[in-house]
């Protein structure tokens, strides 16, 4: 006997009496289903969607956009006083000619790192925790889904508002500068410049996204999760600035001595979440640094990291706290 | 977009169940978790109907259950469910059938249609059918007046109807529940063995029952599965298994009466044995004719019989016995 | 044994019990209600974790709040299912009966005593951790046996116990009731209930509702007459003679057709007519029963009054 699709609706109803009163009791759902194939995309666009609508998401995404707006105002500042005189001095052409457009990405990106960081908590540090409590899976598998896509699901759930956190006000100083800084050789300095950022943000993204969830899935409440992470950051963050300040010490006294900076500094100057964050912009973008905000300085920055070390690093911390969480995400008894 | 005529009560010929005679069957299932094996060479055949499912702790409810849903990987056996095989279709069993499961479960932070309709859209509903239908369900399941609240604000008896109501949002026809009256007072016992009675009966849906109160199991079910160390030991409607033979009788007295007893075992009724407050006893004829009788014996010894009824076992002295 | 005076507790503004007097006897005694009634405040009360805001408990005359006098004859089994999980029965058992103040030899005799009473004997050296709910619940009786307390109180007892387990824990608990103690059972499972005492203790939103003997209670509740259902091939002819009676209130004939329901106030006067009607009359009886008289039956009518 064929069995009938359960994937079309039933035909009309040809029995029951129709009248007056109508009747309210259980009916069966007859209607479409979609196969039962993988259903990851709903369990991140419920994931996602949770994030997206707490306002303070937003108000942290602009704010990580802080550096782009101060660079708006003193590439418009500047501009004044070029227009103004009409012997333009050095020191104003000077600052078109020295600043290196890459670099203000770099820039950005870094000093947003607190905020991306905050913004990676308040997307996943629930998100498998909460469920560890509430005891969720035993819902997600009794419907026609697997750990599988839970993992997926919940990851790129976590990924998305991560994203657009970073590459929201990146792509919209990109977009700006594409259109106002053209003259000052925002397009032609590097014309790599936005496939190389369009490679670095998505990796980024990944690398918050995973190391959250595998802390998520190691607990039950998602403040604690939250805390976890939040302390590795701060433990790792203070790591480095040790590293930045013998750093500096050395190349503060001589500006050339960056030299003798000792070897050990040098491998671990970037051995911290934003560290690794940083240093892989450094190392896609191409560059090693310079002076913040276009203001000269003497000091040079730390060189940047190779790109093979930092990327395999970044891809194998991912994948370990991934493969955690699949570890760790408890599939519980279905029943009893 | 086809129009829903004040009556939608479907045609049961249409219903997936009124072809068939079983819900599910298995054959020969064997499962272990490591040494130990919780289903041995098990085979059953789930009919449609409300079936009750009973058996001690550890004598592998849980794991059939499992099987059930397509969540095992059996050493050995097969098994289908509404037409699915449980060992290579495991999702699409799990898109027809709905599991209300006994633990306290449900998604952090939403609300009460919130959850249920992410649960449909889990079970492959389109977002749109889900919300119709989350809301449908929470009032059939008598969530109405609550459905915008967060389900962590819900208190126990709540909490299992909106585990039963997100059981049934994909319109499945098999639905299992776990101890349905776990944690529930009386009133909520009340509600919900109604909800389950009703919801089986004339509606197209098979249940099956997993409970370990007898009497919920007999309000509901009318047959019942009793399972005992991964085996099957009985299976049958409950009338039958609740039938003793020969219809004895069972006599219940206001006050116990000595003269009452001699006077019917006088009138040619054998005493089978005592029970509280009364006898249970063997009459050659119809129940009538033994309470014939039996009033007539009252009358004279000045005794009032206050309980007349064929006697049966209670379900809960068939199951033991057959666990034995 | 057990008794409040006019006990009254709230927290804040919530109230858990209201104006509260009873007095629990030997015996076993269930205690209903929903959920939310004071099954819990009222136990607390009595096992002295709490303190009645207004009014009085007494168990055995004193006050069990913070009473070692008290808590010595008095065994507890909460219903929190948590453990040490890593602890076997019997380290567990043992560990409580030295926080009881005995000393090692003592405790441990103790525990072997009590382990032994509640049937564990035999599994009480695994762990916690493997135990199913039934070794649960009976490690939880064992311990509060270890003082051989005079009072008991269970609260939900036979949550998660299979039948089995089911009806060995109510017979455990028969024979501790026949050795003079007073055992309190709170319960959402009537028909249990109905299986282990007759004695009852209803509440309802913090207050008391009904107390004592369960056929004496439904007796006394007026609004709904006693229900009694007569099975007979012939329901017309039967309600003919019965409608002539002055205490038969109400007849409903079933819709099968082989029965009708009769509603009385005078029930013993009913019992004896339809003793007339079998054989002054001649009416053919298959069945007779009084299908109210439970204490399902009585909860719902006590409650929803």
């Amino acid at each position: 006997m064929s069995e009938p699709n359960l994937t079309e609706p039933s035909p009309p109803d040809t029995g029951p009496v129709t009248g007056p009163i109508a009747d309210l009791s259980y009916r069966t759902y007859d209607g479409p289903l979609s196969p039962p194939r993988a259903r990851w995309w709903a369990i991140a666009r419920a994931a996602s969607r949770q994030t997206f609508a707490k306002r303070g998401f937003w108000i942290l995404t602009v704010l990580g956009a802080w550096y782009y707006l101060v660079m708006i105002v003193i590439v418009f500042f500047v501009e004044q006083v070029l227009s103004a005189s009409p012997q333009p001095t050095n020191r104003a052409m000077d600052f078109f000619t020295r600043i290196v457009w890459k670099d203000q990405f770099l820039h950005g990106l870094s000093f947003a790192q607190l905020i991306f960081m905050i913004v990676t908590l308040m997307a996943g540090a629930g998100a498998i925790a909460n469920d560890n409590r509430a005891n969720a899976l035993l819902v997600y598998l009794s419907k026609p889904c697997t750990k599988g896509d839970y993992i997926i699901g919940k990851w790129i759930g976590v990924f998305m508002p991560v994203f657009v956190a970073m590459a929201l006000p990146t792509f919209v100083f990109y977009l700006y500068g594409a259109m106002t800084f053209q003259s000052y050789g925002f397009l032609t300095a590097d014309p790599w410049m936005g496939p190389k950022l369009l490679a670095l943000l998505p990796l980024m993204a990944a690398f918050q996204t995973s190391l959250i969830l595998g802390f998520s899935s190691c607990f039950n409440q998602g403040r604690l999760a939250g805390f976890a992470y939040a302390g590795l950051y701060m433990l790792t963050n203070l790591f480095t600035q040790l590293m930045v300040g013998v750093f500096m010490n050395y190349v503060s006294r001589d500006n050339t001595a960056i030299d003798q900076v000792p070897a050990t500094v040098k491998t671990f100057f970037y051995a911290s979440i934003d560290g690794l964050n940083i240093g892989l912009t450094k190392a896609i973008l191409g560059t090693h640094g310079s002076p913040y905000f276009g203001i000269p300085s003497r000091i040079p920055s730390m060189r940047a990291p190779e790109l093979l070390p930092v990327l395999a690093l970044i891809i194998a911390l991912s994948v370990g706290a991934t493969v955690l969480a699949w570890r760790r995400v408890r599939a519980v008894e279905v029943v009893g | 977009m086809r129009e829903v005529p004040l009556n939608p009560r479907p045609a049961l010929s249409q219903g997936l169940n009124s072809a068939r005679v079983n819900v599910a069957s298995i054959r020969q299932l064997t499962v272990r978790y490591g040494s130990f094996t919780a289903l041995s060479d098990f085979t059953v055949d789930i009919p449609v109907g409300c079936v009750g499912l009973l058996g001690p702790n550890g004598a592998g409810k849980t794991t059939l259950i499992k099987a059930l849903l397509g969540l095992v990987d059996p050493a050995s056996g097969s098994g289908e469910v509404l037409g699915a095989d449980i060992r290579r279709e495991g999702r699409t069993v799990r898109q027809r059938v709905g599991l209300m499961p006994e633990q306290d479960c449900h998604l952090p932070g939403m609300t009460a249609v919130g959850f249920v309709a992410y649960a449909g859209e889990l079970a492959g509903m389109p977002a749109a059918q889900a919300l119709r239908r989350a809301h449908e369900v929470l009032e059939y399941c008598q969530l109405g007046e609550a459905r915008y609240r967060n389900v962590e604000t819900f208190s126990t008896g709540m909490k299992q109807k909106i585990k039963l109501a997100q059981a049934l949002v994909h319109g499945p026809r098999l639905l299992l529940l776990d101890e349905p009256t776990n944690g529930l007072d009386p009133h909520g016992r009340e509600e919900m063995l109604e909800l389950v009675r009703d919801v089986s009966h004339g509606k197209d849906v098979s249940v099956l029952v997993s409970s370990h109160i007898l009497p919920d199991i007999e309000r509901t079910c009318d047959q019942v599965i009793v399972v005992t160390q991964g085996r099957l030991v009985a299976q049958g409607m409950i009338k039958d298994l609740k039938r003793l033979e020969g219809q004895p009788v069972d006599i219940e007295l206001k006050d116990p009466n000595g003269a009452f007893l001699n006077a019917l075992l006088t009138a040619g009724v054998t005493l089978l044995g005592e029970i509280p407050l009364g006898y249970r006893v063997q009459a050659p004829g119809r129940p009538e004719e033994t309470a014939a009788l039996a009033f007539a014996a009252a009358r004279s010894t000045g005794a009032q019989i206050r309980r007349f009824h064929v006697a049966t076992r209670s379900l809960e002295e068939a199951f033991l016995e057959v666990i034995r | 044994m057990i008794v409040l005076d006019h006990a009254s507790r709230w927290y804040g503004q919530v109230i858990g019990l209201n104006d509260v007097t009873c007095t629990i006897p030997v015996g076993i005694t269930a205690l209903l209600g929903e959920n939310g009634a004071g099954k819990s405040t009222m136990m607390r009360m009595i096992t002295g974790q709490l303190r009645p805001t207004t009014g009085t408990v007494r168990i055995f005359g004193l006050d069990p709040f913070a009473n070692p006098e008290v808590f010595r004859r008095l065994g507890y089994c909460p219903e929190i299912d948590q453990f040490y999980e890593w602890m076997t029965g019997r380290q567990f058992v043992q560990h409580l009966a030295r926080l009881q103040g005995y000393s090692a030899a003592e405790a441990s005799r103790r525990t072997d005593e009590t382990i032994a009473r509640v049937g564990m004997a035999d599994r009480a050296d695994r762990r916690l951790q493997g135990y199913s709910k039934g070794m649960r619940q009976r490690i939880k009786l064992a311990q509060a046996l270890l003082t051989d307390p005079d009072v008991i109180l269970l609260d939900e007892p036979l949550n998660g116990l299979d039948p089995v387990g089911r009806r060995e824990f109510m017979d455990l608990l028969a024979h501790l009731a026949l050795e003079g103690k007073s055992i309190v059972v709170s319960s959402h499972i009537l028909f249990e209930v109905e299986q282990m005492t007759r004695s009852i203790l209803l509440l309802h939103r913090g207050r008391l509702l009904a107390t004592g003997d369960l056929r004496a209670i439904r007796g006394l509740i007026d609004r709904h007459p006693h229900r009694i259902r007569l099975e007979t091939p012939d329901p017309r002819a039967a309600a003919s003679y019965l409608a002539n009676l002055p205490f038969v209130l109400e007849i409903l004939f079933d819709p099968s057709g082989e029965a009708l329901e009769v509603r009385t106030r005078e029930p013993d006067q009913f019992y004896n007519a339809v003793a007339d009607l079998a054989v002054l009359h001649g009416i053919p009886i298959h069945g007779l029963e009084s299908p109210d008289n439970n204490l399902e039956s009585v909860f719902r009518y006590l409650v929803n009054a």
